[in-house]
């Protein structure tokens, strides 16, 4: 769990925590494009991941000195940012989105199998973030959680503030939400018939 | 979907087929699962199916890789450059300013209380630490200690920080801090009485420090240390030999006291003889004819009637003062009125700042003339000084705003933002302007609490130059549009606390333009750190009644099959 590309610059955190401001600038230069990506794809206007950058960012220099160096700091860095970007959503009070509503009536069911595959074939990377910006903040965060910054089902559990046993049942209603989004399928997206 | 020899078999759901691919089933579920998958073609292209969305999603997300906004661009560099320089001036002009402050207003005091006889210490000392409480270590603490001491834990603090949790160095810092404190020599030991009616008999001797809280107190005795008297109706006829203390509604002294006469009192009579010094405020302040003080005295009263003798000077602030008395030293008076009467003997320069011409009887024995300054209510508008200052204030509010966004971006635009909330700002503004002293007071009457009374006073203070400074954002805000860049901020800042400051030095409104902006943006930061403390709500996934939660390491999917 790791930006793509980036090997721990171990030196420039050690020196970043001792106050060194240089090495916050490495520090920043090497991890604020991912991170601004990540917030990117979590946040719902390229404004708001501006903003959500630079405060993540500030937020380090007070929060660097928590940091564990045993852990990787790139997953560290991914559940700070994580944990801010959905702060700010949920304050927004748009936390009530679809998944939250009906735990209850996820589909348990076999959807077709053949169906799904055809779509996913169909379907392009700028077709998917199109429809990534379309959906609600929770499936949204806990697709980008997984899939962008790759947090354990722990991580993302926490950051969402949701019992563990659900993450699996917020990643799946979210896949579904983006299938509905991608196909306007809406039976698609319930999983279909077995 | 099912293929000829699939008939038999249940399929998996989606969910089990999920949580395999992420690897969250247990062992046996999982092999379970991988079993069923070689058999059932609908469920292995299910697992494909799957697996490609996983990718496809994590492919979009890593596609597209935009580069970084100019913006955050420029944020990089402001990361990259060492603010220091803001450091060094804010210091800088830090340094000036308490130096400026200090000879304007803390030398000429100063100079003013060593002629009054309160040589060796200075005024922080003088109005706060000097009591039997901090007795032990008045030698200690003078105000460059006490900046000493907070340099040097501000520092303890930054360099622990780096080794060890914030919190744990904060507390090891003021641990230390305190220890420190502690160890000078502890008061004497000390006697303590209260009741309804406390009295020392005349033959009585008390041979420590005697602290005495009652309705009425009677001190006809002997106290071999010092007098600490809270009470509504106090005499003292005996002989104090350390200092006398007092907090009381009515206090006449008619004994001796060795030492000094220090306290508030609603009304306050001395007739006896005080070896040094008298420092008291009160409504009414008299002292007798047959009153003797070898020191000086220094007052804050709404009525002064000096008319025994005094051994040096005479430093007063009183509504009304009358002279009949002897005085060795100079006297400064500042007030309203001055009455000298033809007994009055003084033998040093006599100076009045007051708002009318001092009445001084022709057979009074002044060493020279009065020397008169008539005080004038407002700003001298046509003093140069005046502007320069208000240049020099702008200046300083705008380095105090700066230091203030420099060191908490966050907090400081969360104030501004709630300073848009205008009612709920001006509201809470009313109760912590007001309400805050009150309770600071009320904190510091406790010896424990005197630390976070004075403590909150200061953080209060700070909040009433730092509200100015929210309001000037605003207003800047207004006129310039709103940003969330820290040097565009700053700017709007700047503006806004100019023509804030502007407007507080409009005749007859400026005041009230001052209070309402200081209600309003001390209202604005105690909102903001309300809003901190808030507890955040729990976001946990809403469960309906009897719904069952679906763990990732058992099965999710309908029975596998046999």
């Amino acid at each position: 769990m790791s930006a793509p590309g980036i090997t721990e610059p171990t030196e420039a955190i050690a020196r970043a925590r001792a106050g060194d401001a240089e090495a916050w600038g490495e520090l920043y230069r090497e991890y604020a494009p991912a991170i601004f990506r990540f917030c990117r794809r979590a946040m719902p206007t390229r404004e708001d991941a501006e903003d959500a950058t630079m405060e993540i960012f500030m937020k380090l220099k007070g929060k660097l000195g928590q940091y564990d160096a045993t852990r990787s700091f790139s997953a560290w860095l991914y559940k700070v940012a994580a944990n801010h970007c959905w702060d700010i959503l949920r304050r927004r009070k748009i936390r009530q989105d679809k998944e939250t509503e009906d735990v209850e009536s996820v589909p348990l069911e076999h959807p077709e199998p053949s169906q799904l595959e055809r779509l996913i074939e169909q379907r392009s990377s700028e077709e998917v973030r199109k429809a990534l910006e379309k959906m609600g903040p929770r499936a949204r965060m806990a697709l980008v959680m997984r899939y962008y910054s790759d947090m354990s089902y722990d991580e993302i559990a926490d950051s969402l503030g949701v019992r563990r046993a659900f993450v699996g049942v917020v990643l799946l209603r979210a896949r579904h939400e983006l299938r509905q989004a991608l196909e306007g399928n809406a039976a698609l997206a319930a999983g279909g018939a077995s | 979907m099912s293929e000829p020899g699939e008939a038999n078999l249940k399929h998996l759901d989606e969910m089990t087929c999920l949580l395999y691919l992420e690897r969250q089933l247990d062992r046996a579920r999982g092999l379970e699962v991988s079993s069923h998958t070689q058999e059932c073609e609908s469920c292995r292209t299910l697992l494909r199916a799957l697996e490609r969305e996983s990718r496809l999603l994590t492919r979009a997300m890593f596609e597209d890789n935009e580069p970084l906004p100019s913006r955050l661009a420029q944020f990089q560099e402001a990361a990259r450059r060492p603010m220091q320089w803001i450091w060094g001036l804010a210091f800088g002009l830090a340094a000036t300013g308490v130096y400026a402050l200090y000879t304007t207003y803390i030398e000429p005091w100063q100079e003013q209380l060593q002629q009054a006889g309160f040589s060796g210490t200075n005024l922080l000392g003088l109005l706060i630490f000097q009591s039997p409480f901090w007795k032990g270590w008045q030698s200690m603490i003078t105000l460059l200690e006490i900046l000493a001491l907070a340099t040097l834990g501000g520092l303890g603090v930054m360099f622990l920080r780096r080794r060890i949790r914030r919190g744990s160095a904060l507390a090891l810092v003021f641990a230390g801090l305190c220890v420190a404190m502690a160890m000078p020599t502890p008061a004497s030991a000390t006697e303590f009485r209260k009741g309804d009616r406390i009295t020392i008999g005349k033959d009585e001797v008390v041979h420590s420090d005697l602290y005495v809280a009652s309705g009425q107190i009677r001190i006809g005795g002997t106290i071999e240390g010092d007098l600490v008297v809270a009470g509504g109706d106090v005499e003292v006829s005996g002989h104090v030999q350390g200092d006398m203390l007092s907090a009381s509604g009515q206090v006449r002294m008619t004994g001796q006291v060795d030492g000094s006469i220090r306290g508030y009192a609603g009304n306050i009579t001395i007739k006896g003889k005080v070896g040094r010094n008298v420092m008291t405020f009160g409504g009414d302040v008299n002292i007798d004819h047959d009153a003797a003080i070898t020191g000086s005295v220094t007052t804050g009263s709404g009525r002064l009637s000096l008319d025994g003798h005094v051994g040096r000077d005479l430093l007063a602030f009183a509504g009304q003062s009358n002279l009949s008395g002897q005085i060795d030293g100079s006297v400064k008076i500042r007030g309203g009125e001055l009455n000298i009467d033809s007994s009055a003997v003084i033998k040093g320069p006599v100076d009045f700042e007051g708002e009318r011409e001092p009445q001084v009887s022709p057979q009074a024995t002044l060493a020279s003339p009065v020397h008169f300054v008539k005080r004038t209510r407002g700003p001298n508008y046509s003093n140069p000084h005046y502007y320069v200052w208000q240049v020099i204030w702008m200046a300083a509010f705008i380095l105090f705003g700066l230091v203030l966004y420099s060191l908490m971006p966050k907090f400081s635009q969360e104030a501004v933002k709630s300073a848009e909330q205008y009612g709920a700002a001006a509201g809470l503004g009313v109760l912590v302007l007001f309400g805050v002293p009150i309770a600071a007071g009320i904190a510091c009457i406790t010896v424990v609490g005197l630390f976070i009374g004075v403590s909150t006073l200061f953080v209060w203070w700070a909040s009433v130059y730092f509200a100015q400074v929210v309001v000037g954002t605003v207003v800047g805000q207004w006129l310039m549009g709103r940003t969330g860049e820290f040097w565009p901020v700053v700017g709007r800042m700047a503006v806004g606390v100019v023509i804030v400051r502007l407007c507080t030095t409009i005749p007859d409104v400026g005041g009230w333009v001052k209070f309402v902006a200081v209600l309003w943006g001390i209202g604005a930061i105690s909102l903001a750190v309300f809003r901190r403390f808030q507890p955040v709500p729990a976001t946990g996934v809403t469960v309906p009644p009897g719904a069952q939660p679906l763990p990732p390491n058992t099965t999710v999917g309908g029975p596998v099959p046999a």
